[in-house]
């Protein structure tokens, strides 16, 4: 940075004056032939100059190191056997050799794991960022090449990109490839997860020729299995059977081949499917208008994923008047088509108060009973006509009903009370306003029931008058009945005493019936919070549960004991050790939970690429090298030629000195002092008078 | 706010010593058997007419639906409590002491969880003549009831085919216009109106002035106690009234069932297509 700089004394337009002056005097001198004019114009233009004040300037330069980018990748993939070691020994060796190169810096940067993946583009763009251009002079990257963020890979690099993989040439790999699976399935309408098997790499014969044994479950039942070569893609149907989560796992074991596949985690995925109800079909018989009827439908009806069907007997067969048909708004029921034909349609049917007066044939009631049988649902609520000889009860459907009447009906006010049972069970624990011993709170009361035995596999969860059953839940084959012995739980809509919990009891009853996991009395819910965090909660009507055995994804077993948490609930909080699929049980129930993805991003693939690095690496002639073949050897180029070749001792890869420099200072010399230049201009005028023979010439002449 | 509070509290007090009696045995029945009850106006003529009203549509129900009222009930709005009940006839007279603060607070309870009043200003004879008429007296009962807004009841209410098929709602008296809970300007019913969305879009009143418990009245040899009208028509006139009744006691015990029935063979339509699909 040396140069010269101007500091005028006078504005730069006096400055030209003086010049110009200085030419118009040389050349007026000229003209007049005055032998001096050449001297006279240098000392005119001298002092022109001495005006200007020139100087000299002189820059301090240092040189700078050459920087040199190591990346170092730590990912997960990089812990496949034989690869970590690997890349240490390449770290250690290329550090000592730049450590020898005078004037050289290491940055190191390592890539550790993230939920996306190795984001080797981040780290890369993020580091050549934090540097001076001018001074990196080569990036060195070890890694398996398996980059998940291929986009973010800057285009170029001021200096060469060498790409050393891990890994040697036999690796292979055989992974599972889910390529399409639904988030969402109807219950009970089979929707198709299609997968696939992949090999990479350099696949043994005697692998490639052998297909895999593809076990699936969902929620880790109903378990199958399938002969699956890879290549092929497989359509896979799958029922989700409730609702919520349905886990379903997919895997094979690792192939026997020698050497073996580098992982088995990519062998195995799970796939959570939402399970969704269609809309739920209710068919709501009322066997006469009633107080109670319009809190049924305004229950049903409210829930905009119900379609209610409807039919209340507004006059029976034996009341007559003479009022011509047209006159009358009356619909006769379809009852064929709704009971024999249409009945499995239905999600719940709803006995409302309904007694038994010629309207629906024996065979209906046959039916219905079959129906519950195959897994359908009824509910009673009965009025008194239960205790008279119009009873369901006297029915073909009584043979599935939870209690026998005995024909006495309570006729007194009595308060609903929960069961010991009844505050275990999902349908009625945690009802607002419970009665609670030692506290004064209670619900209304309700006016009449009437008296039943229930059965013995009957649950009865709730009781009235004089302790007698006043709700009972069973099981009939696959299917479940409801049956409360009052019709009165519309006075807790009304308000009577305070009322009750009666839309929420009604829609919880309905809901048990149509078999809501979350009203299931028997289960085994883990939910996940905060990523690993997992509270495992067991509902049950026993007394106590037994420890939970939770299968780790590497096959070691963990068993945890439960606390109680409340009636019939028992819970731990547990974090899980890593991503995976987990499978719970507690011996009766098994439980799949997915947490995480179940084969991370980074065993997706393994088989290691220089695919994703490639061109970066040529854009900058740089080199990907494999380090099976050895650790190559560090020169210096000069930029712009080839940064890696062949030598004697193998491959070797090189870096390009950049020789920055920063100036660090500046100094400013004037050319000539003030003394100097008056002698110098004093001296130019002399001369000029000299030479115009005013001295020894006039003399001389 | 504090009169409302202190109401309130009052309410709650008279509640929590209920817990402890036996509830009115009238009022138990009116649970059980669907009874009908009405307002005791404290004018004697006015309260046996409705007594002999309500007992008569019991009769018509019992005899033609399985509806099955038991004895009619008189309500002192200021004493009694009106949870256990459906139905309340009300007939306005101009002599009626306006009912207390708590009974309001009670009336409007009754109203939003599902009751239903039919208010009768029983001047069908006399009304929109320019004369004094029930108009005054109604709105000085009604004004503190939680009542959304009214409009005629349109041609294709389901009240107008709850059971019979009606056309008109006569009573002693016939012709005028009856009101009910306006239907919806749009869908979307407006933030603030409670009666749209709860109770299955059920009208929590209806206003008349037919004065129909004279119509349904009947003494205790079944006859009827005043004339409808003249002659066979007067008949004709009666056995409108009841089927009025009839129809809006349906509409109180089932609500709008009738207007989604007829969505019923549509729904059954749909599953006999979607098992075609299958």
């Amino acid at each position: 940075m040396n140069g010269l700089s101007f500091d005028p004394l006078l504005p730069w337009p006096l400055v030209g004056a003086i010049a110009v002056l200085a030419v118009l005097v040389m050349l007026w001198s000229l003209w007049r032939g005055l032998r001096g004019w050449f001297w006279r114009g240098l000392a005119g233009a001298a002092a022109a100059l001495a005006l200007a004040g020139p100087a000299l300037e002189t820059g301090m330069r240092n040189m700078l190191s050459d920087i040199v980018i190591l990346l170092d990748d730590r990912s997960a993939s990089q812990s496949l056997p034989g690869r970590g070691e690997q890349a240490d020994a390449a770290i250690e060796e290329l550090t000592q050799q730049l450590n020898a190169l005078p004037g050289t810096e290491i940055r190191r940067v390592t890539v550790g794991d993230d939920p996306d993946g190795t984001l080797i583009g981040t780290a890369l763009t993020r580091a050549l960022a934090a540097e001076p251009q001018t001074r990196i002079a080569g990036i060195v990257a070890v890694t398996d090449g398996l980059a998940h963020d291929a986009s973010a890979l800057p285009a170029t690099a001021p200096a060469p990109v060498h790409v050393l993989l891990t890994g040697t040439p036999v690796d292979w790999d055989r992974r599972l490839v889910i390529e399409e699976a639904p988030a969402y399935g109807l219950i009970g309408q089979p929707v198709t997860i299609r997968v696939r098997i992949e090999d990479q790499g350099a696949v043994p014969p005697e692998a490639a020729q052998m297909p895999s044994r593809l076990n699936i479950s969902v929620d880790g039942q109903d378990a199958r299995s399938i002969e699956l070569p890879a290549g092929v893609t497989l359509d896979l149907p799958v029922v989700p059977e409730h609702a919520g989560q349905n886990v379903v796992s997919i895997g094979f074991d690792a192939p026997e081949a020698s050497p073996p596949e580098l992982t088995d985690r990519n062998n195995s995925a799970a796939i959570q499917i939402q399970g969704v109800h269609d809309r739920l079909r209710v068919l709501l018989v009322s066997g006469e208008p009633h107080p109670g009827e319009r809190t049924w439908r305004n229950l049903l009806k409210s829930d905009a994923n119900v379609d209610l069907i409807h039919f209340t007997i507004l006059r029976p067969p034996d009341k007559m008047d003479a009022v011509p048909v047209d006159e009358l708004s009356l619909i006769a029921f379809p009852t064929q088509e709704l009971f024999m034909e249409r009945i499995r349609d239905f999600d719940l049917i709803i006995f409302d108060r309904y007694r038994v007066r010629g309207i629906l044939l024996p065979q209906y009631y046959e039916n219905i009973r079959r129906y519950v049988e195959e897994g359908g649902a009824v509910l009673v609520a009965a009025g008194p006509e239960m205790s008279t000889v119009e009873s369901l009860n006297l029915s073909p459907l009584g043979a599935i009903l939870p209690v026998r009447p005995t024909g006495r009906i309570y006729d007194e006010p009595f308060l609903p009370r929960l069961t010991e049972d009844g505050a275990r069970h999902p349908v009625t624990a945690g009802l607002t306003g419970a009665p609670r011993e030692g506290r004064g709170d209670h619900w209304g009361r309700w006016l009449r029931m009437s008296q039943v035995i229930p059965s013995p596999g009957a649950q009865v969860v709730m009781t009235g008058a004089n302790d007698a059953p006043l709700l009972i839940l069973d099981r009939v084959g696959k299917g479940r009945v409801a049956l409360m012995t009052s019709d009165q739980v519309w006075l807790w809509g009304r308000g009577f005493e305070g009322g009750g919990p009666q839309l929420e009891l009604l829609r919880r009853i309905a809901h048990w019936s149509m078999k809501e996991p979350d009203l299931e009395e028997e289960a085994l819910t883990a939910e996940v919070s905060g990523g690993l965090t997992v509270t495992i909660t067991r509902r049950t009507m026993d007394r106590s549960a037994s420890p939970i055995r939770i299968t780790r994804p590497d096959g070691e077993v963990v068993t945890l004991p439960l606390a109680e948490t409340g009636p019939g609930r028992f819970s731990v909080r547990w974090i899980a050790p890593g991503p995976g699929l987990y499978r719970l049980t507690d011996g009766k129930i098994t439980r799949v939970i997915a947490l995480g993805p179940a084969a991370p991003r980074e065993f997706e693939e393994t088989v290691a690429s220089g695919a994703a690095l490639g061109p970066l690496a040529e854009a900058t002639q740089g080199a990907v090298l494999d380090l099976s073949d050895g650790i190559p050897r560090l020169r210096t180029v000069r930029e712009g030629r080839p940064a890696h070749g062949q030598g004697v001792g193998g491959d070797w890869i090189a870096i390009t000195p950049r020789k920055a420099a920063s100036v660090s200072g500046m100094t400013h010399r004037p050319i000539l002092p003030p003394w100097g230049w008056l002698v110098l201009i004093a001296g130019l005028a002399l001369a000029g008078w000299l030479a115009e023979g005013r001295g020894w010439s006039r003399r001389a002449a | 706010m504090t009169r409302i509070f202190l109401i309130l509290a009052l309410i709650l007090g008279a509640a929590q010593v209920w817990a402890q009696e036996q509830p009115d045995p009238r009022l138990i029945r009116a649970a059980d058997d669907v009874a009908l009850a009405y307002v005791v106006t404290g004018d004697p003529e006015v309260d046996e007419t409705s007594e002999a009203g309500l007992r008569g549509i019991s009769q018509v129900l019992a005899a033609r639906t399985t509806v099955e009222p038991g004895e009619p009930i008189g309500l002192d709005l200021d004493r009694d409590d009106l949870s256990l009940l459906t139905f309340l006839y009300w007939p306005v007279t101009d002599g009626q002491p306006s009912p207390s603060p708590q009974a309001y607070v009670r009336l409007n309870h009754f109203l939003r969880s599902g009751g239903m009043i039919l208010f009768d200003t029983r001047d069908g004879d006399i009304a929109g003549l320019g004369g004094p008429d029930g108009a005054a007296a109604l709105k000085r009962l009604a004004a503190p009831l939680d009542i959304p807004p009214l409009a005629p009841v349109p041609r294709d209410h389901v009240l107008t085919r709850t059971f019979y098929l009606l056309q008109d709602f006569p009573g002693r008296y016939q012709g005028r216009d009856i009101w009910a809970e306006a239907p919806p300007a749009d869908a979307a019913a407006a933030e603030g109106v409670p009666f749209r969305s709860l109770n299955d879009g059920v009208s929590p009143v209806v206003i008349g002035g037919n004065s129909w418990a004279e119509a349904w009245a009947m003494d205790e040899n079944g006859l009827p106690m005043f004339s409808v009208g003249s002659s066979l028509d007067g008949e004709r006139q009666r056995e409108m009234a009841y089927r009025f009744g009839v129809n809006l006691i349906m509409y109180v015990m089932t609500g709008n069932y009738k207007s989604d029935q007829v969505h019923v063979p549509a729904l059954l339509d749909r599953l006999r297509q979607e098992e075609a699909i299958r």
